[in-house]
């Protein structure tokens, strides 16, 4: 139950918030999504990987497409752009089957991710190209989201929904296979592990979270471009997990909720955003590696996560 | 004859790419960290020659060299200063520290070059070479000159001097090294160096002949990896032979299919080679079994 308390008590933020600041916290609440879904493959698996954004952008094209090009209402494409995901999360990662590992597997969701990419600017029909595509008004199940508040109450249960699911996703025999597997792999194989099955699994699954993330993205700015996919925001992702803790669920949320803000203030100034967050990963692995999460449980012994479920 | 002058000019681009694959190769050869912030430094090698050749109005061969001994300079400091000092965490470490610098790079020079594209004033100004109906350029032949100079050298260094016998000794065994006494720190440190001006040079050599921006760095790890990939990962002369047939290959996909598919040839190289034939032409097995 103490799960719930967060989501609830972000339930008051409306009050508060301007319909910008309501918007940042929009923003933010895709980012969290973002961030524990990229946190499955870089944390959980421990597996170097470039191809979010890309899985990003297509869960974000995904319920574009249907919406501007087939007319689905908002709440019906989620679970589709979610399947993109996973779906772009299986071909990035299947050579694993073939045993490709570690540094060949990163380079493959790199050339992965950049040939999406490209797909997004050359698939003129479908994606409107360089200049994008419109999304049209959204409606989350006769509601229409047309205020920054009713997109945050619809996004809150969304990600609220799918942050448990991952919760227990890693604690079940799935999430103690993926961890193992980052930990020795020799190790898990000799356990019965299927570990390539176990690798695409997780790149399947962040896919998911990532695609319903893209999807959520899509409606709340209301325009898909392949600029917004592309290798500054990958930086972005990077940062968020890292930041925030490899491997930790807490982490992402606060990783997500720390930076989120940040790249509008280095706007005016080229440059400045590859700088601060490059330097920002230089200066947490070199002297906090494990990130927020880890200096948070050592305040709040709580917060550490455990891999079974408690009782 | 469409076909040869296209692979011509394929080879001219192709040998840049061998460069920057031979310098990446050297990196992970010998300390086994894949360098993905490798194409950044590649960048910074154009970069650094830009200030000094156009604004700071240093004779280009002058610039050149300045620029390849900063940047092996800086390969030592990260070496030193960042890499080193994570070597206990695990591998994902390395490799998100060498993102995070090749991005820091990327935005020092966006900061100062700003958004717009900028052209070099040509350097390499030879009369064309015209073999019967095919023709050569200048900007071809001094690239050849150059990497082939190049490439010479590191490989006579690496296999027939007794530096380069301490470096293949560390390549096979570190621990083994660091017994007969040679300084296995000393060299990583060394051979970052070496790794950052071998692929600076290749930045220098692209500086006259493509314009230059932030996002080059980007496109060179890409190109590098493909090189790698195709001529085996780890395999020296593999590293080139890919450069030079990714190289190729681009032109005749340009030329017979459609340009546009010019800038993801080297995703599918990628993609196929690690998906069918994981060594590559030269490699060994990668693949793992467990």
């Amino acid at each position: 139950m103490r799960f719930y308390l967060l989501p609830l008590a972000a339930c008051a933020i409306p009050l508060a918030a301007n319909p910008y600041t309501q918007f940042v916290v929009n923003l933010m609440l895709v980012y969290i999504l973002v961030a524990v879904g990229f946190n499955l493959v870089l944390g959980n698996l421990g597996q170097l990987a470039f191809a979010n954004t890309a899985l990003f952008g297509i869960g974000a094209y995904a319920a574009a497409m249907l919406m501007a090009h087939a007319g689905w209402p908002f709440w019906a494409a989620i679970v589709p752009a979610g399947l993109a995901g996973a779906a772009a999360g299986f071909l990035a990662s299947v050579t694993a089957l073939r045993g490709i590992r570690v540094y060949y597997l990163a380079i493959v969701t790199l050339a992965f991710g950049e040939l999406l990419r490209w797909t997004y600017i050359h698939g003129e029909a479908a994606t409107g190209g360089t200049d994008g595509l419109a999304v049209p008004k959204a409606d989350f199940f006769g509601i229409a989201l047309d205020s920054e508040t009713a997109r945050f109450y619809a996004f809150l249960l969304i990600v609220t929904v799918m942050v448990k699911a991952v919760s227990n996703l890693l604690r079940s025999k799935i999430g103690r296979a993926i961890v193992a597997i980052r930990d020795n792999e020799l190790a898990s194989a000799s356990l019965a592990i299927p570990t390539g099955r176990y690798i695409v699994a997780a790149f399947v699954l962040s896919g998911f979270v990532v695609g319903v993330a893209g999807s959520l993205f899509a409606v709340l700015i209301g325009r898909v471009i392949p600029e917004s996919f592309g290798l500054i925001e990958l930086i972005l992702h990077f940062a968020m997990v890292l930041v925030g803790g490899l491997g930790s669920l807490t982490g992402s949320i606060l990783g997500a909720v720390a930076l989120t803000a940040l790249p509008e203030y280095f706007r005016r100034f080229p440059g400045l955003y590859e700088m601060f967050f490059g330097g920002l990963l230089i200066v947490f692995l070199l002297a906090q590696p494990r990130g927020l999460a880890a200096l948070a449980a050592r305040w709040w012994p709580a917060l550490r996560e455990r891999y079974y479920r408690e009782n | 004859m469409f076909a040869l002058q296209l692979a011509l000019s394929g080879l001219a681009q192709g040998a840049i790419y061998a460069l920057v694959a031979l310098s990446m190769c050297v990196v992970y050869r010998a300390t086994t960290v894949v360098n993905f912030g490798h194409g950044d430094l590649v960048m910074a090698g154009a970069f650094v020659l830009y200030l000094l050749a156009v604004l700071a109005g240093l004779p280009f061969l002058a610039g050149a060299l300045a620029a390849v001994a900063l940047l092996f300079l800086l390969g030592v400091a990260i070496e030193v200063g960042l890499i080193e000092r994570i070597k206990a965490g695990p591998h994902i470490g390395f490799a998100l520290m060498c993102i995070a610098f090749g991005y820091v790079l990327r935005g020092i020079a966006r900061g100062v070059w700003g958004r717009e594209v900028l052209p070099m004033p040509r350097v390499f100004d030879f009369p064309p070479l015209v073999l019967g109906e095919l023709v050569v350029t200048g900007d071809a032949l001094a690239v050849f000159g150059v990497v082939g100079v190049l490439l010479a050298l590191f490989f006579l260094l690496f296999y027939r001097s007794s530096a380069g016998r301490v470096m293949q000794a560390v390549c096979q065994s570190e621990r083994g090294a660091a017994l007969v006494g040679i300084n296995v720190r000393a060299f990583h440190g060394v051979m970052w160096g070496a790794g950052a001006a071998l692929g600076a040079a290749g930045g220098v050599l692209v500086a006259p002949i493509t314009l230059l921006h932030p996002g080059l760095g980007a496109i060179f790890l890409i190109k590098g990896f493909a090189a790698m990939t195709l001529g085996g990962f780890g395999s020296l002369g593999g590293a080139v032979a890919g450069g030079l047939i990714l190289g190729v290959a681009e032109q005749l996909v340009g030329g017979y299919v459609s340009t546009k598919l010019i800038d993801i040839t080297a995703y599918l190289v990628i993609i196929l080679v690690l998906a069918l034939r994981p060594s590559g032409l030269f490699g060994r097995a990668i693949a793992e079994r467990v």
